[in-house]
């Protein structure tokens, strides 16, 4: 049967892979080519990443460093950050990256993702949506790195996004990223209720037992993780890791 | 030489690297001459059956393909669209196929609808036979992602099958025609045994 | 390659290789001799050692009881460090364990690093070097063709880790230093990582970014401000116990579930190529020679069983083929820019702007300071 998926999620900024804290205080983690190299070779399911300035700065993609990082990439490979029409989506693509994940253009231009999933097919075409509690504590989607609340309710625009022909739909907390407490079981669980695509949940895994957690509870299809493989402990030094596929097998209670 | 074929679609630098990866010496190509010299194929493919077979059909290297894959029974490696062009026809689209191999694409149609489709990530896969380019991948497990499966008309072409909802083949074969659903190209170092197998047979 | 000239000596491996090597009547070379007159007298692979070794310990111990960290210690993810990791755990010794990624860490070195953290229960640090100033560094050094090229990671290393210490107030330093495996080099080959002159010289030239968040250990903080005002101290516990690396490493892998690296230097790819190829290539070094004497003269390999290993060849040619485009294109240049840059004219450090004149100065007081007050002084234990 299909396997639940556990994806690295590493961030570009300023050239350098970085890790954030519900979207704040970037902290320097490395070369982005060495830690997709280590993550190839400890043969995770999947690869997320993200250029966090992109958008915000209204630069064009980095091209030369996703051609680099998918040539080190043997499993799929996911990239957002700065997308913003058809051409740039096809130059990324011929790089060797898998699926494409449009963020802040989802609300910008819609229409976009209709018109991808088109031409590339639905499974190429992701929807990262960052959601934030707003002033009254209600959940709204956001977009430039959390700074502008676009007071659409998540649910809304999630059935809107799938509607134009998302493959999938990365549920980006703002509010427990970094925080490394656990996954917002109940957002993610409404959001499964009422979708047909694939889920994935990103923001807020510290450790094995909440990615356990957020499978059991609201079933969605895979989980996306940044602090969790590139800290280590209590004082959160900078490594590496990923759970070896056995363990990966016991913890989601398959053979 | 495995001439990587490259008709406008398709992931053809990933595939690339890993033949790289494994030691199999291989070329991204639209030329007719590499096509004509190289001892197998390898056909990828993403996206829309119809938007497939035609841009496929419309090379100009097409016929020569044709020649050396049926003629010349050069092996061939169909991948994900790349397998699917292989069969008779699409229900995805309206051209027919190549009909390489007796089998049609359908949608999946399942039971169950809490799954999602595509079928998306990773599953394992039961070969038939690890004889070609099964060879060492008793126990595996590939990358898909795709909302057509095919089904052939002979239970003798289907080399590997899966499950999602319900059985489906995930690998066809006749002769020196193989096709998998899968991405080899990504699903790390199964997909780069089933690779070195299939250039090293 | 041989010529008329060439000898190898007849007890280790060491051969004229080494530009400053001498023979005795017996062929056998001055770094035997120097071993077995000099240097294993400050070897203890046996009971005393580990006396003096509990001594050391207890004293350490005593120093810090009030303070959070005994000492500090460096993790590679290689065998030495792995190794006194826990050995330090078995002590009851509570380090500062601090790991210093300059970019190149393989995925066993990480595992590594992991598994022994986690098996100890320490709390792990990591300083992350600057990854573009880095890169600057390296092909800086790359293109001034010197030998030692390992300079920007391992000064890098010991510079981030005394800052590091000082900021804890550590002042007790554990090195996996040991004479077991490690006892023969020679000078000639390369000079030392901690010149600070030599490498902003050598940067300066041919560098193109400033180098802000790279930390340097200048002269007079090296051999003054921290043996002297902060009181740094360096221990290398390896050097009091039998270490046999074969028998290190199964248990390592034993306790730890350590995994073994294809080589020494595994942990870093960087590494890996300049020992196996730069190195050789450019100037005719091969460290396994110096490594595998110091094994002989140890008694923890024959003559013969280092012969056949120096007959293995240096670098498998595909593993090198995909190295060299790996550090290609971490370093940003393409396959070609790479070779036309491991084709420049080779250099010595000397060449450039460095400490040794320092150096040999303070040489000199220190050795008129040690007459005058009968005992020898040192900057570092």
């Amino acid at each position: 049967m299909l396997q639940k998926r556990i994806i690295p999620c590493l961030l570009l900024h300023k050239g350098g892979l970085y890790k954030t804290e519900k979207f704040k205080k970037p902290t320097y983690i490395g070369d982005p080519i060495n830690a997709i190299k280590i993550f190839n070779e400890k043969e995770v399911d999947e690869l997320m990443f993200l250029d966090i300035d992109a958008s915000v700065e209204n630069k064009e993609p980095n091209y030369k460093m996703i051609e680099d990082i998918a040539s080190e990439c043997f499993m799929p490979l996911c990239y957002g950050g700065g997308v913003k029409n058809i051409e740039q989506m096809k130059k990324i693509y011929s790089l060797g990256v898998e699926k494409i994940s449009l963020s802040s253009q989802a609300t910008i231009n819609p229409n976009l993702i209709k018109e991808a999933a088109n031409i590339f097919g639905n499974q190429s075409v992701i929807v990262t949506i960052d959601i934030k509690k707003d002033f009254w504590g209600n959940k709204k989607v956001f977009i430039n790195n959390g700074k502008k609340n676009t007071k659409l309710n998540p649910i809304d625009f999630i059935k809107q996004v799938e509607a134009l022909g998302a493959g999938e739909i990365v549920i980006n907390n703002i509010d427990n990223d970094g925080v490394m407490k656990g996954y917002d079981l109940e957002l993610l669980k409404e959001i499964k209720e009422n979708t047909k695509i694939p889920i994935i949940a990103l923001g807020g895994a510290g450790n094995l037992n909440h990615i356990k957690e957020v499978f059991e509870s609201s079933k969605v299809d895979a989980v996306a993780c940044g602090s969790m493989f590139v800290y280590q402990g209590p004082l959160k030094g900078v490594l590496i890791s990923y759970p070896p596929y056995q363990k990966i097998q016991e913890l989601l209670g398959n053979k | 030489m495995i001439a990587i074929l490259d008709y406008g679609i398709g992931n053809l630098k990933s595939i690339y690297n890993m033949f790289k990866k494994v030691g199999v010496e291989s070329i991204i190509t639209s030329d007719i001459e590499i096509i004509k010299k190289a001892d197998k194929y390898l056909l990828p493919g993403v996206g829309s059956f119809d938007y497939g077979i035609n841009s496929l059909k419309n090379t100009p290297f097409f016929e020569t393909l044709e020649e050396e894959v049926l003629e010349n029974k050069k092996p061939i490696l169909g991948i994900c669209l790349g397998m699917q062009l292989l069969t008779n026809s699409s229900e995805e689209g309206k051209e027919k196929g190549l009909g390489w191999i007796d089998a049609e694409t359908v949608k999946f149609d399942l039971e169950d609808k809490s799954l999602s489709i595509p079928h998306m990530g990773w599953n394992k896969t039961n070969p038939t036979n690890t004889n070609d380019i099964f060879k060492n991948l008793e126990d595996n497990r590939f990358y898909f992602v795709h909302s057509y499966h095919v089904v052939c008309n002979d239970e003798k072409n289907i080399l590997a099958s899966s499950y999602y909802g319900q059985a489906f083949t995930c690998s066809i074969y006749k002769d020196n025609i193989y096709g998998v659903q899968f991405h080899p190209e990504k699903s790390h170092k199964f997909g780069m045994q089933l690779l070195k197998n299939f250039g090293e047979m | 390659m041989e010529n008329k000239d060439y000898q190898m000596c007849t007890r280790c491996v060491m051969d004229t290789t080494d530009p400053e090597i001498n023979f005795d009547e017996n062929g056998v070379c001055n770094h035997c001799r120097e071993f077995d007159e000099v240097t294993s007298k400050r070897w203890f692979p046996n009971d005393e050692g580990d006396k003096k070794l509990e001594a050391i310990y207890e004293k350490m111990k005593k120093e810090n009881a009030h303070k959070d960290y005994d000492c500090i210690l460096g993790l590679s993810g290689g065998v030495d460090s792995s190794y006194l990791a826990l050995k330090l755990y078995e002590a009851g010794i509570r380090p500062l364990v601090v790991h210093v990624d300059g970019g190149w860490n393989s995925e066993l070195a990480v595992q590594n690093i992991e598994n022994i953290v986690n098996y100890c229960g320490w709390h792990l640090h990591t300083i992350v070097i600057d990854w573009e100033e880095m890169k600057d560094l390296q092909l800086a050094y790359l293109k001034s063709a010197i030998a030692n090229q390992d300079v920007p990671q391992d000064h890098a290393f010991f510079a981030s880790l005394y800052h590091f210490a000082t900021k804890y107030g550590v002042n007790y330093v554990i090195s996996g230093g040991n004479l077991a495996t490690e006892s023969i080099f020679p000078k000639a080959w390369h000079w030392s990582a901690m010149d600070a002159d030599n490498l902003h010289a050598i940067h300066n030239k041919f560098g193109t970014k400033k180098l802000k968040n790279y930390k340097t250990i200048g002269f007079y903080e090296l051999y003054f401000y921290y043996p002297f005002v902060k009181k740094m101290k360096t221990i290398r516990p390896l050097n009091f116990m039998p270490y046999i690396k074969s028998e290190a490493l199964e248990e390592l892998k034993e306790k730890v579930g350590y995994k073994e690296y294809a080589r020494k230097h595994g942990e870093s790819v960087f590494t890996k190529f300049f020992q196996n190829y730069w190195l050789p290539m450019k100037f005719g070094y091969d460290k396994r020679k110096p490594h595998l004497a110091s094994l002989i003269v140890a008694d923890q390999m024959s003559r013969e069983e280092a012969l056949k290993e120096l007959d293995k060849p240096l670098y498998d040619e595909k593993e090198l083929k995909e190295d060299k485009e790996y550090i290609a294109k971490k370093l940003g240049v393409s396959d070609e820019e790479f070779e036309q840059i491991l084709q420049m004219p080779s250099h010595s450090y000397n060449d450039f702007p460095n400490m040794t004149e320092k150096y040999n100065r303070m040489k000199k007081v220190q050795n008129f300071v040690s007459k005058l007050l009968g005992r020898k002084i040192s900057n570092y234990s």
